[in-house]
């Protein structure tokens, strides 16, 4: 380890009691009325606040037996007849729900993962999961070109866009009720996998990114949620460093090299709007251009020495490398909830030393770490629940003290994910597996 | 000013379906206004009957204004327009100005291309992605739907379609302006990719197509060397046409030299040199220098992927 040298900045304070405080006010009362624009993101929000206390160590505390049971039938309300679970209360038609009007209340696939993670979140066995109903209705909600939907219509059709945020979540309900089994399960086939990593290398771009959809601009988000997904199904490309037999799986990110650079890309110097404003007038001079020129022109006008020193491994003095925020996409601003779609496929992909995690640290801390806990989007912005779980989650990957061990991919404590993978009907269904394929290999 | 259905007349018949949230202990919950709550259980009354009316249409335009996201109302909302055979060109009016309130709203553009589809007409779509763009030049949702756009009606360059107000030519030259209005537009550059090159999916491209689009990330290289965007064109052109990166040499070292490392003008042109350098063994000590020059000096925020990069070389040079 080298020696570390005082700078400035290594007072970046990790405000933990504060973030309890945060969180437990979004646990305890009512949200403002200002996120009924996120009305239809109730349960994604419920793991956010549920999952950011147990990162913090503070879930036991904070519930008792009998609220704990209260949300776990909170969350079973939330399940469909028919298996699956709808995203929010306000869909529910109660007493009056029936097969002509159960259409607009449909099972929903974001809800459905994120159900299933709050439900091992709160101790749940998710024994009254209709795990069957969601494994036959998975395979409806895939297209012939392998890629997932969001909700299906009445005549079969699956609505929803076809990106990898539906199949991340799609492959991430696959991997809690089967684990990575292939083949049938209590008789219900599989998704097809080779049809989604293909969908998934559609959707790599010129500069090694991943998009939307086909020919659409690469974007972190997606990016991180087809790595992740690549992970749940075991099919994340084959890593150098293990140098490991070929095998006759298709993977998905067909130039692994490409992509590790367009991840390391996505750190800039540009943290706010007063940094994307070119004052040096080399070019294109607005306010709406945000860029890293700058940093560029800062940068080289300095002394090598500190740039050295960060090469050496050494902690640097550079003031302009004290924050390092992480874009979504080339030549857009920082912006918190890209310090975790950039650093997950890394995390996934084994390569997160490629970024120095202390300047982004420090970004997070000083820039955009709110002084009632949680974080914002941009430096001075209010927390929000999504930019304040994305940037916790950040520094519980980084080691962060005081928060528990993450797991990139499944986006929660690596307990609750120990949990998951201790259930028994659980265990029985990927142990059997397990014995199975040996069986083969003995064949 | 708040709108209530309670005291409304044309609603008199209407059970309000209250929301159930699920016993005492909810997640999430939200201090919804009054307004919020009341408009939500006139829908549920309504879906739940699954009533097809003009009303209805009124009330969803309601609640997406309060809660776009919410993601049945707008396939309610759809069904309900082709039950009472609306007026489409009505609705694309009312979608305009609903989509400029909620930039950041993914269904409103999946239910705009259901509802062009139908009209089976792009007039006035280009005039409306203009304004939305001048909001914000790389929303995102607004490219993906331009691309839909260029798919649906056919407007690739040299693919017909041709009908005066927007074609593919037509469609190449905006392309332009927008990167022409902002070089650094990186959802500009990733749409010419998709004009020039998504029209022609199983097809060789010719020499003559290959020379005009790097001579175009070049000439805008030129005008702006430190900007990942054309770079990474101009390198993804290369890599799609199967040419050796080395065939960028002599552009890459106008704006860096490993000599005098006052003349690095661009550190991806940097970031170039080192990645031909790499590709040939007998220039190792070469990538190896240029690696450590971007570390310390031309782009030290990304110091530790160079060192791994340069660590590469010893493992038997493999790049990108
Ligand atoms: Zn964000």
């Amino acid at each position: 380890m080298a020696t570390v040298v005082p700078v400035a900045g290594d007072e970046s304070k990790f405000q933990h009691s504060k973030h309890i405080n945060f969180w437990r006010r979004c646990l305890k009362t009512f949200l403002p009325h200002q996120y009924t624009s996120n009305d239809a993101n109730r349960m994604t929000f419920a793991f956010f606040i549920l999952s950011a206390l147990d990162l913090l160590g503070n879930l036991q505390a904070a519930l008792s037996a009998e609220e704990r049971q209260g949300h776990i039938e909170w969350v079973y309300h939330c399940q469909l007849p028919e298996g699956g679970f709808r995203a929010f209360p306000g869909a529910d038609f109660g007493s009056q729900r029936n097969d002509e009007n159960k259409i607009w209340d449909p099972a929903h696939i974001p809800a459905t993962f994120f159900a299933l993670l709050v439900l091992a979140l709160l101790g749940d066995d998710l024994q009254r999961v209709k795990r069957r109903e969601i494994l036959i209705w998975l395979n409806r909600m895939q297209r012939p070109d392998g890629s997932f939907g969001e909700t299906l219509r009445e005549d079969g059709r699956i609505e929803g866009g076809n990106d990898t945020r539906f199949g991340y979540m799609s492959t991430g309900i696959r991997w809690i009720l089967r684990g990575n089994v292939e083949g049938s399960v209590d008789g219900v086939p599989d998704i097809n996998v080779d049809k989604f990593v293909e969908c998934i290398r559609n959707s790599e771009t010129y500069d090694g990114g991943i998009s939307e959809t086909k020919f659409h601009e690469a974007h972190a988000g997606f990016t991180s949620c087809a790595v992740s997904a690549l992970s749940f199904i075991d099919r994340l490309p084959l890593h150098e460093k293990a140098s490991p037999q070929p095998d006759d799986y298709l993977h998905g990110i067909s130039n692994l090299p490409l992509t590790l650079h367009w991840l390391a890309s996505r750190q800039t110097l540009t943290l706010d709007e007063e940094d994307t404003i070119d004052k040096f007038a080399d070019e294109t001079d607005s306010a709406a251009t945000c860029h890293d020129s700058r940093s560029f022109v800062k940068l080289r006008s300095y002394p090598s020495k500190a740039g050295e020193l960060s090469f050496k491994w050494q902690p640097t003095s550079h003031f302009e490398l004290q924050w390092v925020g992480i874009n979504g996409r080339a030549n857009k601003i920082a912006d918190t909830c890209y310090a975790y779609w950039v650093c997950v496929p890394l995390k996934v992909l084994d390569h997160l030393e490629l970024v120095d995690q202390r300047p982004i640290r420090r970004w997070l801390l000083d820039k955009t770490q709110h002084l009632v806990g949680g974080f914002g989007k941009l430096p001075g912005d209010a927390p929000d629940i999504y930019h304040a779980y994305l940037g916790l989650a950040v520094l519980a990957m980084f080691g962060e003290p005081g928060l528990k061990d993450f797991d990139a991919a499944l986006c929660m404590s690596n307990d609750a994910k120990r949990y998951i993978e201790s259930l028994l009907w659980r265990r029985e269904i990927v142990g059997n597996e397990e014995v199975s394929k040996e069986g083969e290999r003995a064949i | 000013m708040p709108k209530y259905y309670h005291d409304d007349p044309r609603w008199a018949d209407i059970d309000a379906l209250p929301q159930d949230d699920g016993g005492p202990y909810p997640l999430a919950a939200i201090a919804y206004t009054d307004e919020y709550s009341e408009a939500m259980s006139y829908l549920r009354a309504v879906m739940a009957r699954n009533e097809m009316s003009e009303r209805v249409l009124e009330l969803t335009e309601h609640i997406i204004d309060m809660n776009p996201a919410h993601y049945t109302v707008w396939l309610y909302r759809a069904k309900v327009l082709s039950a009472t055979n609306s007026d489409l060109s009505r609705e694309i009016a009312w979608l305009n100005p609903t989509a400029l309130r909620h930039l950041k709203n993914y269904q409103i553009w999946h239910h705009r291309q259901t509802i062009i589809d139908k009209l089976d007409s792009h007039v006035g779509e280009a005039d409306f992605i203009a304004t939305m763009l001048e909001q914000d030049a790389k929303n995102y949702h607004v490219w993906s739907y331009r691309q839909w756009l260029v798919k649906r009606f056919a407007l690739f360059p040299g693919k017909g379609g041709a009908d005066g107000e927007w074609d593919g030519e037509k469609e190449l030259k905006w392309t332009e302006g927008m990167i022409e209005a902002d070089v650094r537009n990186n959802s500009a550059w990733n749409h010419r990719w998709f004009v020039v090159l998504g029209g022609r999916e199983g097809e060789t491209v010719s020499d003559d197509f290959i020379k005009r689009e790097i001579d175009y990330a070049q000439a805008a290289i030129r005008k702006a060397p430190q900007n990942q965007s054309s770079w990474n064109y101009l390198r993804g052109i290369v890599r799609h046409a199967k040419l050796p990166v080395s065939a960028l040499k002599d552009f890459a070292l106008e704006f860096a030299t490993l000599e005098s490392s006052d003349q690095v003008h661009s550190c991806h042109a940097l970031d170039l040199l080192a990645e031909i350098y790499a590709a040939e063994e007998n220039t190792w000590d070469e990538a190896a220098k240029a690696f450590e020059l971007l570390a310390t000096k031309y782009d030290p925020v990304r110091a530790q992927y160079w060192k791994y990069r340069q660590g590469l070389l010893r493992q038997g040079g493999v790049v990108a």
